[in-house]
This record gives structure tokens, sequence and C-alpha cells, in this order.
């Protein structure tokens, strides 16, 4: 029996949960984008699952998580300057820490 | 049991192996390092699902672009020989586990519940060509339109980190001048 779509979409849901318990955990702010880009990674690995096996190839279901991954880069991007502008400022990463958003 | 399904399985147990590791590491280094190995895991579940154009976007923006960006700023903002000493207490982590099993239960319980186990004969991937038509494609189904805005949404994104991301002596210099 090959793996069907219902294996597919437990396998995304488990990685999933996997980004939400290390958001939830974590206080570093670098290991919580970490755990973003779990999140967003289990959304896309859904869509080209459906894409496969219940849209018969519609081209949507792979372009979409081309949109995801090119979001992803940039909320990389943008959170990782946020990061080190933070680091010069305060000289730790804690997520409790971080509770101002004047410079 | 099939190639296919040995290949399955094999993915999906690295895939979630790298994710504990990713989730549970103290050596920040050891956890960007754990999210290039998820990457390439889900890179070769698409390989699995006929999506090969994807799989290939995955590694080379993914694992090429984003994880090496997350390693330049963990070299930059922690010393990665020192193990990270912020934790949460252990209550919490309980607490999150639960709410984590909770979630999990929800949205497989969802899936699996909703009997697509009739849509299994037919599986089927676009080719490659058939996304670049789709990506630039300005009528019904076409994805034009996002595709230019997601370009925008990235230049406006890197000028902005360039922006925040400059130091007390870029400042200097601008003000300087």
């Amino acid at each position: 029996m090959n793996p069907g779509l219902e294996h597919y979409l437990v396998l995304s849901a488990l990685i999933f949960s996997f980004g939400v318990f290390g958001l939830l955990t974590r206080r570093n702010l670098v290991a919580m984008l970490l755990c973003v880009e779990l999140v967003l990674n289990s959304a896309a690995l859904n869509f080209v699952a459906f894409h496969r096996f219940l849209f018969k190839g519609d081209p949507g279901g792979v372009v979409f998580p081309i949109l995801i991954i090119a979001v992803a880069a940039a909320e990389a991007a943008v959170a990782l300057a946020v990061i080190i502008s933070l680091f010069r400022h305060r000289k730790n990463l804690d997520a409790r820490a971080a509770d101002t958003l004047s410079g | 049991m099939t190639l296919e399904t040995f290949f399955f399985y094999l993915m999906a147990a690295f895939i979630l192996f790298s994710a504990y590791f990713v989730v549970t590491a103290r050596n920040l280094f050891r956890c960007a390092i754990g999210l290039a190995a998820v990457l390439i895991g889900i890179a070769g579940v698409y390989l699995l699902m006929d999506a090969q154009f994807l799989s290939a976007v995955q590694v080379a923006v993914y694992v090429g672009g984003v994880v090496v960006l997350v390693v330049f700023a963990v070299l930059m903002v922690s010393d990665v020989t020192q193990k990270e000493y912020l934790r949460s207490p252990f209550s919490r982590s309980v607490a999150a586990a639960i709410i984590a099993e909770l979630l999990l239960m929800v949205v497989a319980g969802a899936a699996l519940m909703q009997g697509f186990g009739a849509s299994r004969p037919t599986p089927a991937s676009a080719p490659v060509r058939e996304i670049g038509h789709a990506l630039l494609e300005t009528g019904p189904g076409g994805f034009a339109l996002p595709f230019e805005v997601i370009s925008l949404v990235l230049v406006a994104a890197l000028i902005g980190a360039c922006t925040v991301a400059g130091g007390p002596e870029d400042r200097a210099r601008e003000e300087g001048q």
C-alpha cells in the first residue's frame, strides 16, 4: 500500500505540533524563529499533498508553496535584522527581555 | 512494502528526528543544522510526490539561503560553544507538550476523519512547464499578480532588514555626509 493523502497530512500535522511546542517552550529568539520555519513548512507540505492527491495536479498547489518560501525568506531576513539590532542594545536574546519597541 | 512506502517512512522518521532536535537542542548552531536536515527531508518528500521543481526550490532557497542566513546570524549574536542558558521551567514544558498534543489530535483527527481515501487512485502532479505558465499568466488560474506582489514584498523586506540591522557606525556615516 503506497502512502496516501492521509499519510502526508499526518506527517505535516506532526511537524506543525513540533513547531508549536518549540514556540511555546523556547525563550531564545533565534530558536523561536526556527520553530516558525517548521510551522510554515508543514503548511507548504499540506498544499503539495492536496495538489497531488485531491486536485489532480492543479499548478496552484505548487505555486503557493513557492510564495510561502519567498515570504519565509523575507520573514527570516527581517527577524534576523531585528534580532541583531536587539542584541546590539541588550546583549542577550531572551524573548522576555524584549518587551519594548523603543531603540 | 513498496519502495515508495519505504522511502516515505524513512523520510518521515528522518524529518521528525531532526524536528525534535531543532526544538530541544541547547546549542543554537545545532538547531540550525537540524532545521537544514528537516528542510532537506521535506524536499525528499516533495520528490516522492513528483514535485521536482518545488523540491529544487526548497533546497536552493531554503537550505541554501535561509539556513545560511540563520547560521550567520547565530555566529554574530551568540557564542556557539556556550550552551543556551535560557530554559523554560519544567511545568511550562509539560503544559506546552499538552497543548501541542491536543493540536496534533485536532489537526490529524480532522484529516483522518474527512475520509480522503477515495482520492488515492489518481495521484498527479503538474509538470514544470505548467507551473511556469501558471506563474506568469494574468487570466483566470494565473498567478502573475501574486508573483509581482511577492517580489515587491521581498525587496521591501530586504531593504527594511538592511536599515534595521545597520549599526551605529552606519548611522554616523550617513549623518556625516
